[in-house]
């Protein structure tokens, strides 16, 4: 069941000279565990900001096509009903933090303070993701004095504890080291196991193969392909792009192993079974 | 991090005291010393004010913030003691200075409520953290928007601060001059305050869009997530307060 449906979108932004996005077309379905992938102004942010409703309702400029999220026009939606459906991560943690909260305790209740969840509730959820992101150490200490990486994790549980049906995370591990970054990422697909939607614009290409449904390359606001993450790594053209693809895969193709597809694998276990052999 | 707030982070019974009892307490004796303008009331007022200090194991953390007011109760004594329109019976004399009785008893009285005004926010303010207390004023009412403005000042400014710092020690690791004389350091402000705003106003925007995703604006009747009975001398607490607002009125009515 599609929980995403983009038709023709194109937005530029007020003071730009070129399109952010750029006619793109495609479909989510619920559950699934998308990834964006592009080089620098690619549009991954723009897209992410589009899909939640920021843009057009936070961003003015010029927005053209559709954007339906559970079968409700974007354009034409509040964005106090679409925050309900959907929630952001910002690569910036700092930003992302209240500013108005003395601990973390308290910064994960803020979003649920705003949106009247009976206070029950809210500590049985605030409990579930202190939990969820190993940062219940963490509660009483106040958000400002946090490290870069703890920052970020409090900001994807104060995400996490609005139970949005759609989870966009823009970079949300670029200031985690590579033990919570694998963590992240392994709570997020469990997430998407349990029918959360979750869509991720990373440069962890490494991770985004190994845990997502689908890759939407995106090159200068345009989709390039939007499949597999075999399939998209596989491309022969992912340098014009700005990517790099997975390090399996990259030895794949150098020693000429392929899946009956004619795809590269994109993990170690599929790579061994091709007949590679890497020790993981 | 520095905080920007006067809260003195430990236990006694004032602190199991409601910020709205306080808050009440705060405003009666701030009204008191004007509801009964005798020196008796006066005292009386600001002596509980500063038992109610002590009992709160406070008091020390309010001697400095009497001292910043030393100044203006000196210039009270003198400006009273001295040209009180009413004096007429000679008190002292300092350096060929006629001090008056009048004038000096009036001082007495202005100084009293000031101190009282000073330990009876003490009373409030250092034993209450100040999310508490907006919270509290939240509850009762007050917008989100206007306690959330309140509480992110208290937040950031201090963060603001240590950006300074840092922007500062990265400016003089570049070799940028941020001491000497006036023109100098009129210079350095540039150099400084340049990188803050810039920061601040991209960090402002970001949080902006960071808020509205949190429902900040949600039309939602707000919950919160720390419990309102959760002061066990809750009932207590306020029972004295209307108690002593009624002994303040039927002072002013009968006596």
């Amino acid at each position: 069941m599609s929980i995403i449906q983009v038709e023709n979108l194109k937005y530029q932004y007020p003071s730009a000279e070129h399109l952010a996005l750029n006619n793109l077309t495609f479909t989510i379905n619920q559950g699934e565990f998308i990834g964006i992938a592009g080089a620098n102004k690619a549009g991954k942010t723009s897209l992410c900001m589009a899909l939640c409703g920021l843009i057009p309702h936070f961003f003015k400029g010029a927005y053209g096509g559709n954007v339906l999220v559970n079968d409700k026009p974007v354009r034409d939606t509040p964005l106090n009903n679409l925050t309900d459906l959907t929630g952001l991560v910002l690569d910036h943690p700092f930003t992302q933090l209240s500013g108005a909260k003395n601990t973390v305790f308290g910064e994960i209740a803020f979003g649920l303070e705003n949106k009247g969840v009976p206070r029950k509730l809210m500590l049985e959820r605030i409990e579930e993701v202190l939990h969820l992101l190993h940062i219940s150490e963490l509660r009483n200490k106040h958000p400002f004095t946090l490290s870069g990486g703890e920052m970020q994790r409090v900001a994807i549980a104060s995400a996490l504890a609005l139970k949005p049906d759609i989870l966009l995370l823009d970079e949300p591990t670029s200031q985690l080291d590579a033990a919570r970054t694998t963590e992240v990422f392994r709570m997020l697909a469990n997430l998407a196991d349990q029918g959360t939607t979750l869509i991720i614009a990373e440069y962890n290409i490494e991770k985004m193969a190994l845990h997502c449904h689908r890759i939407l390359l995106l090159n200068t606001g345009s989709a390039i392909d939007f499949n597999t993450p075999r399939w998209v790594f596989s491309r022969p053209d992912l340098n014009e792009h700005g990517i790099v693809p997975p390090l399996i895969t990259r030895l794949a193709k150098s020693l000429h192993i392929k899946r009956d597809d004619g795809l590269y694998p994109v993990e170690t276990r599929e790579f061994n079974a091709l007949g590679g052999f890497v020790d993981a | 991090m520095h905080k920007l707030s006067l809260f003195v982070d430990q236990s006694s019974l004032i602190y199991k005291i409601d910020p709205i009892s306080k808050m009440m307490y705060a405003m009666i004796a701030f009204l008191t010393p004007y509801i009964l303008p005798h020196i008796t009331a006066a005292i009386a007022i600001t002596a509980l004010s500063f038992s109610l200090l002590l009992i709160g194991r406070v008091f020390r953390h309010i001697v400095p913030i009497l001292g910043v007011s030393l100044l203006l109760i000196l210039s009270i004594v003198i400006v009273q003691g001295l040209f009180y329109p009413d004096n007429a019976t000679p008190l002292f004399q300092v350096m060929g200075l006629t001090f008056y009785q009048e004038g000096s008893e009036h001082a007495l009285l202005l100084t009293l409520r000031v101190l009282n005004m000073l330990a009876a926010c003490g009373v409030l303010i250092l034993t209450t953290p100040p999310d508490v207390i907006i919270n509290s004023l939240m509850r009762l009412g007050m917008s989100p928007r206007v306690g959330y403005v309140l509480l992110s000042v208290l937040n950031i400014i201090p963060h603001m601060r240590a950006t300074m710092a840092r922007i500062t020690e990265a400016q003089k690791a570049r070799g940028v001059e941020l001491e000497g004389n006036l023109k100098t350091r009129l210079k350095s402000f540039f150099f400084l305050m340049g990188p803050v705003i810039l920061s601040s106003l991209n960090q402002t925007r970001e949080r902006a869009l960071a808020l509205e995703l949190r429902g900040f604006n949600a039309h939602a009747p707000r919950t919160f997530a720390s419990a309102s009975g959760a002061y066990p001398l809750y009932k207590i607490s306020r029972v004295c307060v209307v108690i002593l607002l009624l002994l303040v009125v039927s002072w002013r009515l009968y006596l």
